[in-house]
């Protein structure tokens, strides 16, 4: 077997280091020795043993209580990112069939109006192609092969956006478990309030560039040696 | 990479061209203009969470991800996602990613499984594996190496896995976490269908006219496909009817018209109820035509157990008097005593009597079997003369505070909306029916009304299975990596099967074996039976997602084995192992998902992975250079459940040209073959696009051979991809090629001359169905292979033993309601769920990590009736105990939440490792699956 001496492992400062630090502090370096510092209850968030539940401790988080139109509003976390809710949310969900709290203040009709973020243009867009049953047989409103697609401008809220919930959450003063290294960048210097996707959301659909079209060859795949059908069962 | 940089240039001089016009250019033009300054980079991806499979569009500046957003040409989301799907942009940098391989070792660097974790190299950490892998083989033989696979493996790394094990190892021990979340659903599928994964797809949404939710929360669960439900509903309010069928109240109710909230496991009794509807009282309402041509009845034994350990196992082994058994306490053999005997209850006994039994017998119960025979239709209405509305209204209806007239009529409404002629329905479920001691039958039982209808397999119409997992249908089913399965349906128990494989594989014949049924649950049975000493964790958390936890845990760290695990972050599975490898997440490498309508997807390696991490397809490849043919094709003395010996093989595998130093690596990764996928920059799917183990990458990974990594030189993971698909191609399985997914949004297979299949078995969608029809008039062809010849007999058993063929047809299955194995009783008197919540994932080990959503949810909530926690003296918002005969867990008690239980009942989510909920939860399984029922067992709750 392998010895220590022909280990190649880096100091405890790199140990120290191992959480999270950049790739190049962490190149072996020659001849040491390993130090086990590191504990099992160090790694992830549980901090008490896994063996007991007695010392297990639990945040005491708490929501924002400011009523709605009053708060602080929280930046998008990128881009176009959905909003986080930075009220209370008290009484206000469920959400039901003719009971959607949200919209009578976030439509943009009424929203500047009362200090609430607007439902962006996005919103009232339908980007589902309708497929319909035509004598008897379902036919296909776009052509996926070609990475069709239909928007549609609408009047009203898109109905398929209707659980807001399903995308914006109100947010606790919880403390991190981990902090997160995620560094946003906005594209406009009002990106972090506001979206702008409904401009660009037709931008970058070609993904493979001017090759992008699926063509014959492609389908017939005759280069792939691995990939041809199996005889035999 | 420099790919950017030539669309870079073109855009910005468009722009500044036009700019210096003094022309107004298109906002999109602007836009992209914009980014390309700023160098961003646009490709699409496929979602990393749940089963409904959404596309994204992801951004990277400089190799980091720097947004998400929604894919309007993403046939399954058009451009919405939930919570999860956008910040899929964030989950990759939590600040604790493992970085380096972390091996325990005592105070002279030695391993030491009591010691604390030091970093090591990847050199170290693999002389570490190899070396336990050899101790486990020589113990126990290839049955004594296990492998925790995972519903979230992407399809080349699932495959590569299972090549590995079977072929090289020749072990079956490899199950994924997806054994607890579908493989009731896939049993459902073989014995209904001989054919596994769903006939319709998510268009049925847009087309039907009634949505059953039957204990799927889909709203939180399969958010997009909820909204698809919404808009279906909302914008035809009057004709499209939802109902939310449930053990408790939440989101998915907030939309229904008519919410049933039921006695957790009698969701048995009410498809029964629905079908005797049909067969006793609208007659009429069957459509013979339909069922003469394709369907047969049949049946099984029902004194199948509950999946729980059998007597003799070495860990229940001796029997004390006080009640306790080798390892467990006389408390937990409570339930595990019915494994072997059960006394029929009074609920159970009027369900039973077709079948022979009656209240306060005693069942004997044999170990879960597949086996089923043919019935007559008449025996099939037999057992269907227990579920009268009196019966089922009062076994199932699951809130007290309702009048058993009101739910009454509710049960009547269900059974209309199915039976209404010319109304379109669609059943959806996910781990509430597959979940569940009797997860296969329950399955079967949704296609029975469907089929009795005629109203399956068709737009709009169908009993459908949701996958709770990203790649459950496409690495775990699909690629087969189970402990019985081969891809595309093969099994490993079939000799002409294992041929099939071993030839595609070019292993010598008779290398695989042919015993596979070590499913995950009995992986850490295994280990805490001391059969297999060495496991690996692949893409999941099995230290915190299986029930009755304390007992893996110790095993775990108490016995003599030796436990890895691979993940990007360090989850309960990590702090219980002896080595921790750092993997590659999901956009650090090519891959690829198949959702739950059957639609294939891939990504592309979109950024370069963290610190030294590398992804489980390189781990996996990297193994196989460790063994030789003569270090694993020799022959092996029978071991745990195989009772035979292996035969040697070294002399076939030289008469195929390989030597006895042979590696795996040579023969199942980097063979001729394989060789043929080139990696090319002049590839319009490869340029611009890093490829970390064709290439190595700038990051200079120093790799297992304490050298850097610089590549194995071909295009591995399409090499894998197409191998894999081979198997499926002109079997009903077709994939396209890898380069068509690379172009379009996902397709679904069976994919035929270039085009996906959205309805399987209907003579008019599914070339295969028509194929198999040929020559009829038929509208479908049910053609799956397995099965698909039955003895003939009645309720009670088998009459006449010839087999008899039931080409291209379907069953519908006689199947009871019967009792899980605990229940709430006077001391334990309240029934526990569990499940998960929107904004997390699984055990929480990413969304943790990703501030809005773990500020949206920092904690696991204990969601009660508010009257419960009155009379318990507990407060809103205040701490108490959930504790089974198992053990107990904090957790904040929440009585106006979401999740609204009725009284008796609490829902407590399991992605929170400090509320780790399945310490209390038993390890009860459909003994037919071999699925873990974790959302239900009894608790006492009381102030902490």
């Amino acid at each position: 077997m392998k010895t220590i001496s022909k280990m190649t492992i880096s100091l405890a400062a790199t140990v120290l280091l191992i959480v999270g630090c950049s790739s190049s502090s962490m190149k072996p370096s020659n001849e040491t020795v390993l130090t086990p510092t590191i504990s099992e209850e160090s790694l992830g968030y549980r901090d008490s043993s896994l063996y007991s539940e007695d010392n297990t401790s639990l945040p005491a988080p708490k929501y924002g209580d400011a009523a709605a139109g009053t708060s602080q509003k929280i930046p998008r976390a990128f881009q176009d990112a959905p909003p986080m809710i930075p009220h209370d949310t008290e009484g206000m969900f469920p959400i039901e069939q003719g009971n959607n709290q949200c919209l009578s203040c976030h439509m943009p009709d009424v929203a500047p109006s009362v200090g609430a973020t607007p439902i962006p243009a996005s919103h009232f867009m339908d980007m589902r192609p309708h497929d319909k049953i035509v004598n008897g047989t379902f036919e296909k409103a776009v052509d996926n092969m070609k990475n069709e697609v239909s928007i549609k401008k609408m009047s009203d809220i898109y109905q398929g956006r209707f659980n807001c919930s399903q995308c914006h959450a109100p947010q606790s003063d919880a403390k991190l478990v981990t902090e997160s290294k995620f560094k946003a960048e906005y594209l406009s210097p009002d990106g972090a309030s506001k979206s702008h996707w409904s401009d660009v959301m037709r931008d970058h659909l070609d993904t493979v560039g001017k090759d992008s079209g699926v063509t014959q060859k492609d389908i017939e795949n005759d280069n792939s040696l691995a990939g041809k059908p199996l005889q035999g069962h | 990479m420099s790919f950017s940089r030539r669309d870079f240039l073109k855009s910005s001089a468009a722009a500044s061209a036009a700019a210096a016009m003094g022309m107004v250019v298109p906002t999109g033009l602007q836009a992209a203009a914009k980014e390309a300054e700023s160098g961003w980079r646009w490709d699409k991806a496929a979602c990393r969470f749940c089963g409904t499979g959404c596309g994204i569009m992801m951004a990277t500046k400089n190799g980091k991800i720097v947004a998400v957003k929604g894919d309007p040409a993403a046939p399954v989301n058009r451009g919405l996602n939930c919570i999860k799907g956008y910040f899929n942009a964030k989950i990759m940098y939590g600040a604790d990613r493992l970085t380096q391989p972390l091996l325990r070792v005592n105070a002279k660097g030695e391993f030491d499984k009591h010691g604390n974790f030091a970093p090591v190299s990847w050199k170290r950490a693999y002389d570490e594996m190899e070396k336990h892998i050899r101790i486990a083989l020589k113990a126990s033989g290839p049955e004594g190496v296990g492998v925790f696979a995972s519903g979230q493996h992407t399809i080349m790394e699932g495959y590569a896995a299972q090549k590995m094990m079977k072929a090289g190892f020749r072990s079956n021990a490899i199950d994924p976490n997806a054994r607890h979340c579908m493989a009731s659903a896939v049993v459902g599928f073989y014995q209904t269908f001989g054919i596994d994964e769903p006939s319709g797809c998510y268009d049925d949404i847009e087309l039907t006219d009634t949505v059953v939710s039957w204990g799927s929360n889909m709203a939180e669960m399969h958010p997009i496909l909820w909204s698809r439900v919404t808009d279906r509903k909302l914008t035809h309010p009057d004709r499209v009817k939802i109902v939310s069928i449930q053990t408790y109240t939440h989101r998915t109710s907030d939309l229904a018209d008519i919410e049933i909230i039921f006695t957790p496991n009698t969701d048995l009794a009410l498809w029964n109820y629905v079908a005797r509807e049909i067969v006793y009282n609208h007659p009429e309402a069957i459509d013979w035509d339909f069922v003469k041509k394709h369907i047969i009845f049949a049946t099984g034994p029902v004194n199948i157990g509950y999946g729980l350990r059998r007597a003799g196992e070495k860990s229940i082994t001796p029997v004390r008097t006080d009640g306790s058994a080798g390892k467990y306490s006389a408390k937990e053999m409570i339930a595990i005593n019915k494994e072997m005997n059960k006394k029929v209850s009074t609920t159970e006994g009027p369900a039973l009597e077709p079948y022979g039994y009656k209240a306060g017998d005693t069942m004997h119960n044999t170990a879960g079997t597949l086996d089923h025979w043919e019935i007559s239709f008449e025996e099939y209405k037999r057992s269907l003369a227990p579920y009268t509305l009196d019966y089922v209204a009062k076994i199932a209806k699951g809130n007290p505070d309702e009048s058993i007239d009101a739910f009454k009529k509710k049960l009547q409404a269900l059974a209309a909306l199915y039976i209404e002629k010319d109304r379109k329905v669609v059943s959806f479920w996910t781990m509430g029916m597959n979940q569940h001691t009797r997860g296969s039958w329950d399955n079967t039982l949704a296609y029975n009304v469907h089929f009795l209808l005629n109203k399956q397999a068709k737009p709009g119409s169908g009993a459908f299975s949701l996958t709770g997992q990203p790649s459950a249908c496409g690495t775990a089913r699909e690629v087969g990596v189970f402990t019985h399965r081969l891809p595309a349906d093969l099994m490993v128990a079939n000799p002409a099967h294992r041929k099939i494989a071993e030839k595609k594989w070019m292993i010598p014949e008779d290398t695989l074996n042919g015993v596979g049924v070590q499913d995950i649950m009995r992986i850490h049975r295994d280990i805490e039976d001391g059969l297999i000493k060495f496991a690996w964790v692949n893409v999941c958390n099995p230290y915190q997602d299986t029930a009755s936890a304390t007992h893996w845990i110790k095993a775990a760290r108490e016995m003599d084995n030796f436990i890895v695990t691979s993940d990007g972050y360090p989850g309960i599975s990590a702090k219980v192992s002896d080595l921790i490898l750092p993997a590659a997440m999901i956009y650090e490498k090519w891959g690829a998902y198949g959702n739950a309508e059957r639609r294939t997807q891939h990504w592309r390696q979109q950024v370069l992975p963290v610190g030294d991490a590398m992804s489980d397809t390189w781990q996996w490849v990297e193994l196989s250079k460790r063994f030789t043919v003569k270090d694993l094709w020799g022959a092996y003395a029978p071991s745990g459940p195989r009772k035979t010996a292996l035969p040697d093989v070294i002399a076939k595998a030289k008469a195929m040209g390989y030597s006895e130093n042979t590696t795996m690596y040579e023969i199942l990764f980097a063979n001729k073959i394989a060789k043929s996928y080139k990696l090319d920059q002049k590839d319009p799917i490869q340029k611009g696009y890093d490829n970390s183990e064709g290439y190595g990458d700038k990051r200079n990974v120093v790799g297992t051979d304490g050298k850097v990594f610089g590549g194995y030189g071909f295009f591995i993971q399409k090499y894998l991809f197409e191998e894999y698909a081979s198997f499926g191609r002109g079997h009903g399985h077709d994939l396209a090629p890898f380069d068509v997914y690379h172009k379009v949004r996902g397709l679904k297979w069976p994919v035929v001359d270039g085009k996906e299949t959205p309805w399987r078995f209907n003579v008019k969608y599914d070339p295969y169905a028509a194929k198999a029809a040929k020559g009829t008039n038929n509208e479908f062809a049910f053609y799956g292979m397995i099965a698909k010849e039955l003895p003939h007999g009645d309720l009670s058993g088998i009459k006449d033993k010839t087999k008899k063929a039931l080409t291209n047809k379907a069953k519908i299955f006689a199947r009871p309601y019967m009792d899980p194995p605990e229940m709430p009783d006077a001391e334990y008197d309240t029934w526990l769920c569990t499940g998960r919540v929107l904004e997390h994932w699984h055990s929480g080990t990413m969304t943790m990590r990703v501030p809005e959503l773990y500020r949206a949810v920092p904690e696991a909530l204990c969601y009660m009736h508010p009257k419960d926690a009155k009379d318990k003296g507990l407060t809103q918002g205040g701490l108490c105990w959930i504790e089974s005969r198992r053990g107990k867990v904090k957790a904040r008690v929440e009585t106006r939440g979401r999740n609204r239980p009725s009284r008796g009942l609490v829902f407590v989510p399991w992605f929170d490792e400090r509320v780790f909920i399945n310490k209390v939860t038993l390890d009860q399984a459909c003994p037919m699956s071999k699925q873990v029922d974790h959302k239900k067992c009894a608790v006492k709750i009381y102030k902490a």
